[in-house]
């Protein structure tokens, strides 16, 4: 296999709504950033990978042709990946994968999602349309019909969790939720800057037990896009190439009730555990400097501690305790805000956290910049109870 | 558009899209009577939506069970000899086929969590309660709505019982669980 460089970047930003575009607009934006960034034009590119969710959203099936079309690239292969939450991370590794094989030089992977189109009429506001939705991925026979949203799924697997080791409490994942809206106050293009107090969090409305209002990710609307390159071109593009070292991912059991447990996802664990091994990190708590968790609600993030191996399986709690994750602390956790801070653009979300982690490594992050960045993990998660898991490992040149 | 037409656009979309008009006229009056600049956002109302005519395949059976019969029915392996539920024709892990068996209708909980916010389909019913449940003779876990007087009686290990609703449909819906102590 070849090695493959992030050459080039770009990202609009992540807000509830782009009254003003459409989604193969709001594509065009981000890719046409991420190709100023690199260098380049669009003759250059050889091939696209498209990360889009959700067709109910954008209003439209088959909506990557509509984006190639837009964004010049007629004639060009490509293809659109979807795994829920963690389609971003997935288009990633397809697209690392178009270029290590040798099979193309310079690739295109463009996330993006425009979910606030949908709208309830009656209540006058998008989220329970949304949810209508996102609600057309369960299990259409026997889970769909009970009404099970990504929220429930997801709480009561860290029921489950609590439990069994006694934590994440609802404290610590209040505590989740103030960091990651504090560190959005200092990210340009976050959805959700805020200071929060833990009360703040503890005492927003309920939206599934035990999550409040605040321990939950809000939709967005947005585009990220990177350009990835082969190790000759990258040399000629780029002084700051951004490696990309380590690819893994795992897809679990969709129906729960072929998986051993709830507590732990184990499909993070093997996604996890994979990219370490391809990057050669033994001990990432030691060799990582940063890391993008998909924090979609706190409790998960604290429960990818674990399934990334920050800590002993059980532990999760303690590393927001013990401020290891806080932006001063020994390995930070989404810096950007997160799902949480910074939004949750499905298709978009794993670009944006490995813009991100890329914009620490060339240095580029400014006010919330990390000193000595050096090597960062992305962790992409989707489906029901964490169908899929992608992690990334990115490193600088030197 | 003056007050024909737009009425006529009210009742245009209120039967294309399914949005009662009152709905509409809250959201799209000042549109249509031309407050917003010809360059601003134009949005309207649409509707994706498809008819089916679904066949439940090889589970048919099933549904069928629940509707006439009130009953539930396991999938058990030739092989290995677990009983899935819901119900698959063939064993993922063994891939051999399995064969109908009769289940009593109770279990326990096995996760749950209570809803206070949800879709647009389920609104009013809120606040109600998402679990796994394990039925006995089985060896998976299935998502349901357990109905029961106080939600905060429900948990972990809590033993529930298969109700059937009166009116039934061939849905998964025609059954639901209640604990067994409340009954």
């Amino acid at each position: 296999m070849r090695k493959v460089a992030i050459v080039g970047m770009g990202t609009t930003k992540f807000k509830a709504r782009w009254l003003d575009k459409t989604y193969y607009e709001l594509a065009f934006d981000a890719g046409k950033m991420a190709m100023e960034d690199a260098g380049i034009n669009r003759k250059q590119i050889d091939c696209a990978v498209y990360g889009i969710y959700n067709d109910f959203f954008q209003r439209q099936y088959q909506p990557d042709a509509f984006v190639h079309d837009y964004l010049g690239l007629g004639l060009k292969p490509m293809v659109r990946v979807n795994s829920g939450g963690a389609t971003g991370g997935s288009a990633l590794r397809i697209g690392y994968a178009e270029v290590a094989s040798g099979l193309y030089d310079i690739c295109l992977v463009l996330g993006v999602e425009k979910c606030n189109d949908c709208y309830n009429y009656e209540v006058q506001t998008t989220t329970p349309e949304v949810l209508r939705a996102i609600l057309y991925t369960a299990d259409m026979t026997y889970d769909n019909p009970a009404g099970r949203t990504a929220a429930s799924g997801f709480a009561l697997a860290v029921i489950a969790h609590m439990k069994k080791y006694g934590n994440p409490t609802e404290e610590q994942m209040a505590k989740v939720s103030v960091k990651n809206h504090m560190n959005a106050t200092k990210n340009p293009i976050a959805q959700s800057p805020k200071i929060l107090t833990i009360e703040d969090v503890l005492n927003s409305r309920k939206i599934v037990e035990p999550f409040k209002f605040y321990d939950n990710c809000l939709y967005t609307e947005g585009s990220s896009a990177v350009i990835l390159a082969s190790e000759a071109v990258a040399r000629e593009l780029t002084d700051k190439p951004v490696w990309i070292t380590g690819v893994g991912a795992s897809a679990d059991y969709v129906m729960p009730g072929n998986r051993p447990n709830i507590y732990t996802f184990e499909s993070s664990r093997q996604a996890a555990k994979r990219a370490y091994q391809m990057a050669g990190i033994k001990d990432p708590i030691k060799e990582l400097d940063l890391a993008e968790l998909h924090d979609a609600f706190t409790g998960t993030e604290i429960m990818a501690y674990e399934d990334c191996f920050f800590c002993e399986e059980g532990q999760g709690g303690s590393l927001i305790d013990n401020e290891t994750v806080m932006p001063y602390g020994k390995l930070p956790v989404n810096l950007s805000g997160g799902l949480i801070g910074c939004g949750h653009a499905v298709g978009a979300t794993g670009i944006m956290q490995t813009y991100e982690v890329a914009l620490h490594l060339r240095d580029e992050a400014g006010e919330r910049q990390l000193k000595n960045a050096r090597r960062g993990l992305v962790q992409s998660i989707g489906g029901t109870l964490c169908t899929w898991t992608v992690c990334l490992v990115l490193e600088r040149e030197d | 558009m003056n007050r024909a037409e737009r009425e006529k656009w009210y009742e245009y979309h209120s039967g294309k899209e399914g949005i009662p008009v009152e709905y509409l006229k809250r959201d799209f009056e000042d549109e249509l009577s031309g407050k917003n600049a010809m360059d601003d956002p134009l949005e309207i109302p649409d509707k994706m939506d498809v008819i089916y005519k679904y066949s439940y395949g090889q589970q048919s059976r099933f549904f069928r069970e629940l509707r006439e019969n009130k009953k539930i029915y396991g999938a058990k392996c030739n092989q290995c000899s677990k009983v899935y539920c819901p119900p698959r024709a063939t064993c993922s892990f063994c891939y051999e086929p399995t064969e109908w068996v009769p289940l009593e209708g109770t279990g326990i909980i096995t996760a749950c969590t209570v809803q206070y916010f949800t879709t647009s389909a389920f609104i009013k019913k809120l606040p109600f309660i998402c679990a796994y449940i394990k039925l006995d003779g089985t060896n998976f876990i299935m998502m349901t709505n357990i109905e029961a007087k106080d939600v905060s009686q429900i948990d972990v290990g809590t033993r529930v019982k298969a109700h059937f609703r009166e009116e039934r449909h061939g849905a998964i819906t025609d059954v639901y669980f209640k604990p067994i102590e409340q009954e």
